[in-house]
């Protein structure tokens, strides 16, 4: 299969400060999860394929053409920035009109394509509105909407999940598994795992600025895995939830607090202590309030894998 | 560099819409409307102090014009000619448009296209609106009328030529307007009655040399306005006009498309 976008030591400095350091990669059709925890270069990376700024060295190329300032490619790509910034006195329906209007659309096609991308992201009853009203949630759909609005084979999203309900998130991960069954590109970044997991199984893990590990999500999973996890239940009795786990060998801690209802579990088999969890909770009659994992962000797993 | 007029008209459609409903475009209208409060305030005197003997032909050829040339245009151009760059990465959407296939100059192009179009018709409308009021027992009068069309003239080439030295300026420089306040009330406000030709140096030179009152050498009512002036002939001026506000623009679609701009975090 033939790379659709290529860099070749590709470097950035923003003054002083490394955004990204020698990263030398192919992206072929499909989705490919880009994910690292927060100042890992993920956005940075994202910007030098879609043109927005230079490489300080290196090269980057999409279907074999050098990107910046090569406008008549950017037809081919839909990038959704990562950034909350709109034209706020704009309706929902004018930003997205007048984004497409860029494009050498007939103006009934644009107003079909707007009609199309609003009513996927659900907002079509909203596209009157001034995006200044919007929530969180809508002005993230919209982001979505003018990315893939003109039909792009390439499509950019820059943590494009953040701020999405959860239903809002699961309509987004399928339709970016529509767009990699109809053979286009897609790149997501993230800073969450489950959110890379649901999407594909193809992943660069970007650290500092540097790629730490690419390839198939298990592999990574794996490594991950060795990592002990910290897991806080909130629930009616946390001493009887611990005194039932107590045996378990795949807990290797307990700790209670800070908060008087909370048990706090070190585990060094996630899977498979989420997977007593439940039964244990029905057993005991156990009223749980909240299942969080303090460490469970990147950041603790990139540490680990780093070696800090 | 190519640059399909297609992206120029859309951004023009874009930001020409855009423009109309920002919020600085409110203030701004109202302070354009000024001369209109003047005027009225004016000829309601008049009608109530009947041969106090104010002029208003004269008042509109000083005061309005002198409020408009040597400060509303200035402050219109400096506002709007920054932003046009300047907006896109305060407000971090120029990302929306330089990942489409729109060429950098053609954002600069419609964008300022756009601008100044609104601007000029904004200015236009005071300005009518002024004459009409101080001029109403000199309606049918052709000359009068031939005059206002000079002025408004003026006005908008000096408008355009402005604006296209703002958007050079806030193409690279960060504090854009506070240079622009020194280049519009220091440098151009000053320089300007220099004698020889260092008054040549800036733009309202030009703009007082197509004056009515520095073409036919009579000071008239516009006397204040070509103080010192040593005009040049009205066909170099509207030339220099010309040629400034396209070099100015050629340089910021290129400074545009070169330059790398990183949003602050």
């Amino acid at each position: 299969m033939t790379a659709v976008i290529q860099t070749k030591n590709l470097s950035k400095w923003y003054g002083n400060v490394l955004g990204l350091s020698d990263v030398s990669l192919e992206v072929e059709q499909g989705v490919t999860g880009l994910l690292g925890p927060n100042g890992a270069g993920k956005s940075t990376f994202l910007k030098l394929i879609t043109g927005q700024i230079k490489p300080s060295i290196g090269h980057v190329a999409i279907q074999g053409q050098d990107v910046w300032n090569n406008y008549p490619l950017f037809g081919r790509i839909g990038f959704c920035p990562e950034q909350d910034a709109f034209y706020d006195e704009m309706t929902g329906w004018e930003f997205m009109t007048s984004l497409l209007s860029l494009y050498s659309f007939s103006r009934a096609d644009v107003q079909s394509r707007a009609e199309k991308a609003l009513d996927f992201v659900e907002l079509a009853k909203d596209k009157d509105r001034l995006i200044r009203g919007y929530s969180r949630g809508m002005r993230q759909r919209l982001k979505l909407a003018q990315a893939v609005a003109h039909d792009p084979e390439i499509i950019i999203l820059d943590e494009p999940l953040n701020g999405l309900d959860p239903l809002s998130k699961r309509k987004v991960i399928r339709l970016i598994k529509d767009y990699k069954e109809a053979g286009k590109t897609v790149i997501v970044s993230s800073h969450v795992l489950p959110e890379i997991e649901a999407l594909t199984r193809t992943i660069i893990l970007l650290h500092q600025g540097k790629i730490l590990a690419r390839g198939d999500i298990h592999y990574i999973r794996d490594l991950i895995d060795k990592h002990p996890h910290m897991i806080s239940v909130k629930c009616s009795d946390p001493r009887r939830l611990a005194s039932s786990l107590v045996g378990e060998p795949s807990v290797l801690n307990i700790q209670f607090g800070p908060a008087p209802d909370t048990v706090v579990f070190e585990t060094q088999d996630r899977d498979k202590f989420f997977g007593l969890i439940p039964r244990l909770i029905v057993d005991h009659r156990i009223d749980v309030e909240e299942i969080t994992s303090p460490d469970d962000n990147l950041q603790a797993v990139f540490d680990y894998l780093v070696g800090k | 560099m190519t640059m399909s007029h297609n992206a120029v008209r859309s951004i023009f459609s874009f930001f020409f819409f855009l423009g109309r409903k920002a919020r600085k475009t409110k203030v701004f209208f109202l302070i354009s409307g000024l001369p209109v409060l003047v005027a009225l305030i004016i000829q309601i005197n008049r009608l109530f102090a009947p041969g106090s003997g104010i002029d208003g032909p004269a008042i509109f050829s000083s005061v309005i014009m002198a409020f408009n040339l040597q400060f509303l245009i200035l402050v219109l151009a400096l506002f709007y000619g920054t932003s046009i760059c300047s907006e896109e990465l305060e407000g971090k959407t120029l990302t929306y448009l330089t990942t489409r296939p729109a060429a950098k100059s053609a954002i600069i192009l419609g964008k300022y296209a756009a601008y100044a179009a609104f601007l000029v018709l904004m200015v236009a409308a005071a300005v009518i609106l002024s004459f009409l009021i101080l001029n109403v027992e000199r309606v049918l009068d052709l000359s009068a009328w031939l005059a206002m069309i000079k002025a408004l003239g003026v006005l908008a080439l000096g408008l355009m030529c402005y604006m296209a030295f703002f958007t050079l300026v806030g193409t690279f420089l960060k504090k854009s307007i506070l240079f622009g306040l020194f280049f519009s009330f220091g440098w151009e406000n000053v320089v300007q009655y220099f004698p020889g030709s260092t008054q040549k140096f800036t733009i309202m030179h030009y703009l007082k040399s197509l004056l009515p009152a520095a073409s036919t050498g009579s000071a008239g009512k516009l006397s204040f306005l070509t103080f010192k002036l040593e005009p040049s002939s009205a066909g170099a001026a509207v030339a220099t006009l010309v040629i400034l506000t396209a070099v100015f623009l050629g340089l910021a679609c290129l400074v545009f498309s070169k330059k790398e701009y990183i949003f602050e975090d």
